[in-house]
């Protein structure tokens, strides 16, 4: 059976992780995907670790070929003439465009939407701005999902109030972002069966990471109340809900107990250290709040973090270790759902990427495989995509065009 | 985009983002809840702190776009009105498989793709675990990474794997509309709270086998300082050493030596060499310290405002720490058309709704409905797209099925 987008050309123009990753859904549904990189300006991604057995290198970057899996990659220099002709065989040969650059630059580069579409009205192309393309400040911030998640509100409500705010892990809106950039394509292209026209799409990446904090915005929004960070895992209304220090060097448990059945497992198992009556209503709970954390915490402590979950969930506890690195690459849940997928590369040899999150019952994705290496297959595209002869791969290569 | 698809969407926390997406790139979504009413509609925050099924901010942010009706699925008549729905929906959206669909006769939804989200793998040896978002959070990888190394991990304030979970199901659902329309073929996707959540740690899912460090808390913050005291609170300013980004360093570095607060020579050094000019001498190894404190000093007496704009005008990378209220009264988004002001349902009160997470050159995300009231759309529903009559509906009504 084939696969949902086979057939699918994507031009992938992207860096870094919301573009790249945004054509890393479509690849795995079946898209015959291109990313089009730099040698002398590289993906910033390839310089990022996780690195394979930790010697950094960027064919070894984990996180590259995580994002970029599937792909193939020409090199080529696209601000000269010639590379720019390239460029635009491409784009007459793709489906969907997906781009990065600072909001505006493509458009200097002589690649604006209206002249591609031009070019190809079927295009479906996508822009990936921290702030978009419009407004006062669109145009010229450049930024990472680390700027992105402070401009949607993320960073701010992260942190201990007597502290400064430390953000989220990472640059969380990368991981948002590309959701409501497949979405916007995938609708994108449902529409173009119907009238055979493409669309621009012009995301700002900080717009989708505030749709993931919506009510925060609303509490303000309606109640005008500004919320603060609370630094505290789990929700005011719930007791006892949390993170629970275990044995070991920075082991916790996630424990949300504050539902009466749930709570009633957790006494259970905890035993005599939870039996003060006072703690047997929701609100005595409330009220309570210090003594049960204590109590829970003088059991959590001496425990192993992993051992403390199958107990407790075991009893039918909601509880789930925090998880770290090293937990989830053993995850059962995670090798249940095959979700690390083996790849193997002449760089970094054997290794261990992630799969789909979702699945399809009969169209499955493709295999996964690894991230390409830079220009892997740029004389291939050339030649098949493009149609250039030998000889006019060769004058690009003098010319400095192919990278 | 999607105005000739029909969504239904039976409603859990982790299905509203998902049927909301769809219902903003233009699908007509009917949400289905129970007589009590949905779960959704029991997540804080609440209108002026006051609890009720109408006064959930939560329910009101996730289910704009939406009708929403009231139906018991445990009893024969919500099952068979739940078929007819079904059976012209193009997409239904449930969470888990208790959904009461799966006893009708499968002929009813032969056309029809089913997104489903369970808690954990199907299947899996975690598949009876007991969850909630804090749980799936916990599992995501990410919180272990967040905040100081000295205290608990962080999670954010607001649920976040009902968020997770409901945008990739619309990715998903929208994978099998695509693949209907290109290979003729309607199927079930399906996709776990937990693995959707587990993006939010990126590539910390690879870390693990990697053989490189695993990384712990602190990391994110500790190499170069990136938060910085300002008249108004907070201003982050990314000192990048990435050779693809190092220019914006260089913006910031002559930011500062302008104000007088970092010697001229050493913001003009060719950032991309950085590390071997320190290296070798040429340039001091407390570089970046200075610079560090140089920006410390310079963002003082400064606004976020004035800072954004500075940062903007010289090309460094930086942004506000922005609160809500900021974004509320941000320009920038307002220019640009996120929002759009709405009489809140059931209350009146006016309030911004940012709700245009793209911008299309041929399509507009419009606020078409607000959040349904609790059973707003029944009798419409029932009427219009079920076709039962107006004694009917009251006698389901009666009888405790709507």
């Amino acid at each position: 059976m084939s696969a949902p987008l086979s057939g699918l050309k994507v031009l992938d123009m992207g860096w870094l992780m919301v573009g790249p990753m945004s054509a890393r859904y479509l690849t795995d549904l079946g898209a015959h995907t291109i990313k089009l990189e730099s040698r002398k300006r590289r993906d910033p991604l390839r310089a990022l670790g996780p690195f394979k057995d930790g010697k950094q290198g960027a064919e070894r970057s984990l996180s590259y070929h995580m994002i970029n899996a599937g792909k193939r990659s020409v090199a080529l220099n696209i601000r000269k003439k010639a590379g720019r002709d390239v460029v635009l065989k491409l784009v007459e040969w793709a489906d969907v465009l997906v781009e990065s650059f600072s909001p505006g630059v493509i458009d200097e580069m002589g690649y604006s939407y209206e002249y591609l579409k031009s070019l190809n009205p079927r295009l479906i192309m996508v822009s990936t701005g921290i702030l978009g393309r419009t407004g006062l400040f669109g145009r010229g911030t450049s930024g990472t999902g680390i700027t992105g998640s402070a401009y949607a509100g993320a960073t701010g409500l992260m942190g201990w109030p007597d502290r400064k705010p430390t953000g989220p892990h990472g640059p969380w809106t990368d991981s948002v972002a590309p959701r409501f950039v497949v979405s916007s394509i995938l609708a994108a292209l449902h529409r173009r069966k119907l009238t055979n026209s493409g669309c621009y799409i012009d995301v700002a990446q900080a717009e989708c990471g505030l749709q993931f904090l919506l009510p925060a915005f609303l509490e303000f929004a309606a109640n005008g109340i500004d919320p603060v960070r609370v630094g505290r895992a789990g929700s005011k209304l719930r007791s006892p809900s949390g993170a629970f220090r275990c044995q070991g060097d920075d082991r916790w448990i996630a424990i949300d107990a504050s539902d009466q059945h749930d709570w009633i497992s957790l006494k259970r198992v905890v035993g005599e250290a939870l039996s003060d009556p006072a703690f047997d209503t929701i609100v005595g709970r409330l009220r309570q709040r210090e003594a049960i954390e204590a109590a829970l915490n003088a059991w959590t402590t001496p425990q192993e973090a992993t051992r403390a979950e199958d107990v407790l969930q075991s009893a039918g506890v909601p509880a789930h270790v925090v998880s770290q690195a090293q937990d989830l690459v053993v995850d059962a849940d995670l090798r249940h759902h095959n979700h690390y997928r083996k790849i193997s590369d002449p760089e970094i040899g054997q290794a261990e990427t992630t799969g789909p999150q979702f699945r399809l019952s009969l169209t499955p994705h493709v295999e996964t495989r690894p991230a390409p290496r830079i220009g892997d297959a740029t004389n291939e595209i050339l030649k098949d995509v493009c149609g250039l002869s030998d000889q006019a791969i060769a004058l690009l290569e003098g010319a400095g065009i192919v990278e | 985009m999607l105005n000739n698809i029909r969504v239904l969407e039976i409603s859990a926390p982790e299905t509203m983002l998902g049927g909301q997406i769809l219902g903003d790139l233009g699908a007509d979504v009917v949400v289905i809840e129970p007589p009590h009413g949905a779960a959704g509609r029991r997540i804080e925050p609440f209108l002026d702190g006051v609890p009720g099924l109408d006064r959930s901010l939560t329910w009101h942010a996730l289910n704009r776009n939406k009708r929403g009706i009231t139906l018991n699925l445990e009893s024969p008549d919500g099952r068979q009105i739940l078929g007819s729905l079904a059976a012209k929906a193009d997409i239904i959206l449930e969470a888990g498989y208790d959904s009461r669909l799966d006893d009708l006769d499968s002929g009813v939804t032969a056309d029809t793709i089913r997104c489903r989200i369970t808690p954990f793998s199907r299947g899996g040896p975690k598949a009876s675990y007991r969850a909630t978002d804090l749980i799936h959070m916990a599992a995501s990888g990410a919180p272990s990474l967040a905040g100081d190394p000295d205290r608990q991990p962080l999670f954010f304030p607001v649920p976040q794997a009902m968020m997770e979970a409901g945008a990739e199901a619309a990715v998903a659902a929208l994978a099998g509309l695509v693949a209907r329309d290109r290979l003729n073929i309607s199927q079930t996707v399906e996709l776990s709270e937990r693995m959707a959540a587990l993006l939010s740690s990126l590539s910390r899912a690879v870390t693990g086998g990697s053989g490189d460090a695993l990384g712990k808390r602190g990391d994110d913050t500790g190499r170069v300082p990136n938060m910085y005291d300002c008249v108004d609170g907070f201003m982050l300013i990314s000192i990048s050493m990435n050779r693809s980004l190092v220019h914006l360093t260089k913006g910031a570095a002559e930011w500062v030596a302008d104000e007088g607060l970092f010697p001229h020579e050493l913001a003009n050094i060719d950032w991309a060499n950085f590390e071997s000019l320190t290296t070798s001498g040429k340039t001091p190894a407390s570089i970046m310290s200075d610079l560090v404190a140089a920006i410390k000093v310079a963002c003082l007496s400064k606004t976020k405002a004035e800072l954004t704009a500075i940062a903007h005008e010289r090309g460094f990378m930086a942004a506000p720490v922005a609160t809500m209220k900021d974004i509320h009264s941000s320009e920038q988004f307002r220019e640009r058309g996120l929002f759009e002001e709405a009489q809140l349902a059931g209350d009146g009160r006016s309030v911004r709704v940012p709700l245009r997470f793209a911008q299309f050159s041929d399509y507009s995300i419009e606020l078409r409905r607000q959040a349904p009231l609790f059973s707003q759309h029944t009798h419409e529903v029932l009427s219009e797209d079920v076709g039962l009559s107006s004694i009917e509906i009251q006698a389901l009504f009666v009888h405790g099925v709507i």
